[in-house]
């Protein structure tokens, strides 16, 4: 067999805990601070306030593309009045 | 409750565009549609995200300070002959005299072009402005609802890379 083979199948086998791992274990997690629920409540505050005002800018946003779309339209529109009036003007 | 809803929301429209388009049936048969529907909230909040620092963003921003509308529908198409008269007639049907009066009527029937400018009073003041365009593949149909100054909307020209026509003296 090979060398690495042999090394990797040590390095990987499997191992039983110490006696008394499961007990340490739960220990120290019941020993941990639960969160306050405030704490729980202002996270969700923030979360919906947050993605509240992405919202708005994002439709601001659209509303604004939305804005100097038209205008873009309306101006040039108005502008090819302009000419034909002008050209018209020039031909008399 | 959602035909309650759609209705409600239809009727919104409806009030604060001075004239309906009624050209929903050319949306199939274009190739690029433009269908731009802005009530008084959406111009609003759209003209508070304009950047005044922009000096095009600046004009758009004083452009639409007196607007409690706009509503635009543009149709590119492939081919000539899309639309019909008929389409811009039920249109101008519905500008009707004293509130509306064309201001500016220019054509040309060699093109196949033309461009009608109109006005809306109420009061003895501006309240509207209708601007119907038609070339053989392109119809644009604006309705710009509220207060305007002549000034502001001749401002237009000259900005968003249109290029200005000199006035002469």
């Amino acid at each position: 067999m090979d060398w690495l083979e042999e090394e990797l199948k040590q390095a990987l086998a499997r191992k039983e805990p110490d006696p008394g791992f499961d007990a340490r274990v739960q220990r120290r997690v019941s020993r941990r601070p639960a969160a306050p629920r405030w704490l729980a409540a202002a996270a969700a505050v923030l979360v919906i306030a947050g993605g509240g005002a992405i919202y708005r800018r994002h439709q601001g946003e659209q509303a604004k593309q939305q804005v100097m779309l038209a205008m873009k339209i309306a101006g040039s529109k108005l502008n090819e009045a302009q000419a034909r009036i002008q050209a018209i003007g020039e031909r008399q | 409750m959602k035909l309650i809803v759609a209705g409600c929301a239809l009727a919104a429209v409806l009030f604060a565009q001075q004239f309906k388009f009624n050209l929903d049936h050319l949306a199939k048969k274009s190739s690029d549609t433009v269908d731009l529907s802005l009530d008084a909230n959406l111009i609003q909040l759209g003209a508070a995200f304009l950047n005044t620092k922009d000096p095009d963003q600046a004009k758009a921003k004083k452009l639409v300070a007196g607007l409690q509308g706009l509503y635009i529908k543009s149709f590119e198409f492939k081919r000539d002959g899309e639309y019909s008269p008929a389409d811009l007639d039920q249109i101008r049907a519905q500008l009707k005299a004293p509130e509306w009066a064309r201001m500016v009527n220019v054509s040309n029937s060699e093109d196949r072009e033309s461009v009608e400018v109109w006005v809306r009073t109420e009061n003895g003041k501006m309240s509207g402005v209708a601007i119907l365009a038609a070339e053989p593949r392109n119809l644009t149909v604006v309705n710009l609802v509220g207060s305007i100054e002549l000034s502001s909307l001749s401002d237009l020209g000259g900005n968003f890379g249109i290029p200005k026509i000199p006035k002469k003296k």
